[in-house]
């Protein structure tokens, strides 16, 4: 038998085979068809004309409560057919009529006092006024009359109604006004101090402008898009891997001489087509669901829209969709691949999937876009839309697309060596979840945690980080230990279910090398001296603007740091923070993401993502780049001295500089040592530095020998 | 045709220790020769087997299909080798002859070879009635002979099948060893594994008796169970018995 070589062709062929049999499988599956194509189809309109329903009840119970009523006034008093008479006169003037305010129909009747309560009560009368002798005499005269519009003690008063009479006693006060100044001998002009006329073209209609509505409108149904484009790729990719494993097909694709990579590519292949057509889907059903809406807007509105922007926005849009569609079928493959049955792949994709939806739900902040923004996945594409439907010029968006096309591609490309490396993982593959029985089947104990309960206690720390945040005390005496408190209860909980071999996952001996004391020493030195540097790098790049929040930490922390006795201050801003993030974060997660025995690629990818969430945890943005920073030694020194004993000591040097640095200096420098200066001291930054290439260099040394 | 040179596998258990699913074996099955594997449950023939398949790394060993190292190129190995389990399913919403075409497609056949082999196929197999159905609708026995299709599509000269009769029926059984008889019959190496000794006992050429990831007894039927014993009770004996001197 012939042995085909190897070339791109055959790899193309094999690529091209696998995308063809998956393609066939999922336009075959109901379910795929039903997302795809049905519920695009149906959604828009669906959506469309319950919010065109909705806004039009609401524009018809705003139009009737603006419409004109008829106003019952009834009079009673000595002089209530003369104040009857007068207000007749006042009142027939046709002007008045053209005021928003102004009754349908004004009646003025005459009644007994007797009779004018139970007219109010019964709702045939809206306001009675009682008119006292001398109103008349008075109306002329040069003071102010008083007069008491009485309404229905038992029924609600009525806004509009209370508003139509309030016009009515203006038009009377305005005639009185007349009149005071003809009796007066004045000219009109005396209540017309200044007179505004415009000179120039015709008068300009106002419309009934929507304008500024459009760009609103699109930002929610491009989420909408992001998310339905997104869960176009939902059941191919789990029917992709998942599926295939329990069908046990997987098996027999892995078989055929093609790679994973190239397996991978095939079903990625398949599910983008599947992915774009869903996106296409959506967006003929956007543009005929807009076309229909168009066509029942009311006349007179304008919604100024304009054509070639809207082509414009429209094809930068799909255009910058398929990248995105791209992403989304990398993604779900990516996070598919690793589960082993259809159910669990479900479980795993369904929270990936709102994750989504809630990045793309990002780009709808205000002061979001830009160029970094359009290398965000589903966030960038929403962002480069509203720039475009916002009047960015037709260049930049361009290069925005550029960008996010880029990045989609990049990302796209790492996702499917993912998913590649989890195809392959003979773990994965062929053998099922090991459990020990029990209600929540606890799981049988392990030398470390998985990947997957490493990230499980991210998120639930995270969490509880987040609602400890509301509930923490204000004191930072006690908001300290109840954020630490929050960060390791998860942990506590999920050891109580996930057995581990704690000394090998907390890192619980002493470090590797010859002696001890050196790795200890070293780490010492690198802590404090990375804070230092840290610092000093973070203003040179930022400059020494503080963000509000930043500063309120700032200063409660010297609060706290002088209110206290020092052991006290230290126990909470480094021992405490030392123990219990390092516990978690150098500790339980990296010792998850790692795994057994890591190599070089591993680690560094692991200690790289455990320093990312640390940064990430710290929630002040000015703080994360020296965070990740001081994360990533300390995950490199966890993993190069097998003890997490340095890594402590070195977070407990970084935290204590502060408190070194105001023990021992003026308020200068305490502001300096919480990153609020204009200038650092050169002697400080070299001497940090030297520390720190002492410390990095001992262990490497250590390691060496 | 298939070789292999003292194969082991070492799986991690979940609290940090070592099973060893597979402990030193070496075997060989030439070309025309057919050979059962056999071995309790959890003894470590899938295991062995899917090392042969590619799909799971030795830990130490190797092993040869047509001259081709399964670690140093697998993918050479993978075009000259059938692999069937008992696990190993067909796509559901494909029809048979779907299958086979997608298999000689990956395999890097030109459209023409595929055409005819896949109807020669699906002759052979009496899959022709049901060539177009998809494979969802077929029965158990029906969908096994669309697998050892699928398998046999690149005309491989190694076989390697774990339990393929597994869920057949009496008839099944019988009309798949039948054909795997006339594989071997045409110069195919066949490795194949079942727990129904009875079926392989009379139309397998040697045996390899498998216990705790070591062959503890090898030969052929009259070598192990003599002329008037049974294979059954030879397979015990080896099992209890321990490794042979």
């Amino acid at each position: 038998m012939n042995t085909p070589a190897r070339t791109p062709g055959r790899r193309s062929r094999s690529i091209l085979a696998v995308a063809h049999r998956d393609l066939l499988e999922f336009v075959r599956d109901r379910r795929t068809l039903f997302v795809t194509l049905l519920m695009p189809m149906a959604m828009y309109p669906v959506l469309a004309l319950a919010s065109t329903l909705g806004l039009r009840t609401a524009l018809s119970d705003l139009e009737a409560r603006q419409a004109p009523r008829q106003l019952v006034l009834i009079l009673s008093g000595p002089e209530a057919v003369a104040f009857t008479a007068r207000l007749k006169d006042v009142i027939r003037t046709d002007e008045l009529r053209q005021r928003p305010d102004w009754p349908s129909k004004v009646a003025v009747e005459m009644v007994h006092p007797t009779q004018a309560q139970r007219l109010l009560d019964e709702g045939t009368a809206d306001a009675w006024i009682q008119v006292a002798p001398g109103t008349l005499a008075a109306l002329d005269g040069r003071g102010t009359v008083p007069l008491e519009a009485r309404t229905s003690a038992i029924r609600p008063r009525d806004a509009r109604r209370q508003a139509h009479l309030v016009a009515v006693m203006q038009a009377l006060a305005d005639d009185a006004r007349q009149r005071r100044v003809e009796q007066a001998g004045l000219p009109p002009s005396v209540l017309e101090p200044v007179s505004l006329s415009f000179i120039g073209g015709p008068k300009a209609e106002p419309p009934a402008s929507m304008e500024g509505i459009v760009p609103t409108a699109a930002g929610g149904v491009l989420v909408l898009l992001a998310l339905l484009t997104a869960t176009g790729a939902f059941y191919p990719a789990i029917d992709a891997i998942a599926g295939e494993k329990e069908r046990g097909t997987i098996e027999t694709l892995l078989i055929a001489p093609a790679s994973p990579g190239e397996i991978v590519t095939g079903k990625f292949l398949a599910i983008w087509a599947v992915t774009l057509a869903t996106l296409l889907v959506n967006a003929v059903s956007i543009a005929g669901t807009a076309a229909v809406l168009l066509k029942f807007l009311p006349p007179g509105y304008d919604l100024g829209i304009d054509a070639a922007r809207t082509a414009l926005t429209a094809g930068f849009t799909l255009v910058a969709f398929i990248g995105l569609a791209a992403v989304a079928a990398a993604l779900c493959l990516a996070v598919t691949s690793g589960s082993r049955s259809g159910k669990e792949a479900q479980n795993t994709l369904t929270p990936v999937i709102l994750l989504v939806s809630g990045l793309s739900g990002s780009a709808l902040l205000p002061a979001t876009g830009g160029l970094l923004f359009a290398m965000v996945p589903f966030a960038g594409q929403v962002s480069l839309t509203r720039s475009i439907l916002a009047g960015e010029p037709a260049g930049m968006a361009a290069i925005l697309l550029l960008i996010s096309l880029v990045s989609a591609a990049a990302v796209t490309w790492l996702l499917l060596r993912a998913a590649a490396a989890a195809l392959a993982d003979e773990e994965l593959l062929f053998r099922g979840p090991e459990a020990a029985g029990g209600l929540l089947l606890r799981p049988a104990p392990r030398r470390r945690p998985s990947t997957m309960q490493g990230f499980a206690a991210g998120l639930l720390a995270f969490a509880a980080l987040w609602y400890s945040q509301g509930l923490a005390p204000e004191n930072l005496a006690l908001a300290i230990p109840f954020q630490q408190l929050a960060l390791v209860l998860p942990l506590v909980a999920l050891l109580a279910w996930q057995r581990v071999d704690l000394r090998h996952t907390f890192g619980l001996r002493l470090p590797r090398a010859i002696r001890w004391p050196m790795p200890a020493f070293a780490g010492l030195l690198l802590g404090a001296g990375l804070f230092i540097v840290a610092a000093a790098v973070t203003l040179a790049i930022r400059g020494s603007h503080l963000s509000s929040s930043a500063r309120e930490l700032a200063e409660r922390i010297v609060t706290l740091i002088d209110a206290y006795p020092w052991p006290l201050s230290w126990a909470l801003i480094a021992v405490l923070p030392a123990v219990c993030e390092e516990v978690f974060f150098r500790g339980w997660l990296l010792a998850a993401i790692a795994g057994d025995r890591p190599g070089p690629r591993r680690a560094a990818v692991a200690v790289v993502l455990q320093a990312a969430v640390f940064a990430g945890f710290h929630l002040l943005p000015e703080r994360m780049p020296q965070t990740f920073m001081l994360g990533l030694v300390l995950g490199w020194l966890t993993l190069a001295t097998g003890s997490l004993l340095p890594a402590v000591l070195a977070h407990l040097a970084h935290n204590s500089v502060p408190l070194v640095l105001v023990a021992l200096a003026d308020r200068h420098e305490t502001r300096l040592a919480l990153g609020d200066t204009s200038h650092m001291p050169g002697w400080l930054v070299a001497a940090a530095a030297v520390a720190a290439l002492a410390g990095f260099s001992l262990i490497a040394l250590s390691r060496r020998r | 045709m298939i070789e292999a040179d003292r194969l082991v596998k070492h799986f991690r258990s979940g609290d940090g220790g070592i099973v060893r699913a597979v402990d030193d074996i070496s075997f060989t099955v030439t070309s025309g020769e057919m050979v059962g594997l056999l071995g309790a449950n959890g003894v470590g023939k899938t295991t062995t087997m899917r090392m042969l398949a590619t799909l799971l790394k030795p830990t130490s060993g190797t092993a040869r299909i047509a001259g081709h190292d399964i670690i140093r190129e697998p993918l050479a190995v993978r075009r000259h080798l059938g692999y069937l389990s008992a696990t190993t399913g067909v796509p559901d919403r494909l029809t048979p002859r779907e299958v086979l075409v997608s298999y000689g497609r990956l395999h890097g056949l030109d459209e023409p070879t595929i055409n005819t082999r896949v109807t020669e196929l699906l002759a052979a197999l009496g899959l022709e009635t049901c060539a177009t159905r998809p494979c969802g609708r077929l029965s158990t026995g029906q969908r096994q002979r669309v697998s050892l299709g699928r398998a046999l599509v690149h005309d491989p000269p190694a076989l390697v099948l774990d339990e393929p009769t597994s869920g057949l029926d009496v008839r099944g059984a019988r009309d798949l060893l039948e054909h795997l008889e006339r594989l071997r019959g045409d110069g195919r190496a066949v490795l194949i594994s079942t727990h129904r000794l009875h079926e392989i006992e009379r139309r397998c050429d040697r045996f390899l008796i498998i216990d705790a990831g070591r062959i503890v007894a090898t030969g052929t039927r009259d070598e192990l169970a003599g002329p008037t014993g049974s294979l059954e009770d030879a397979f015990f004996a080896a099992i209890d018995g321990g490794p042979p001197p």
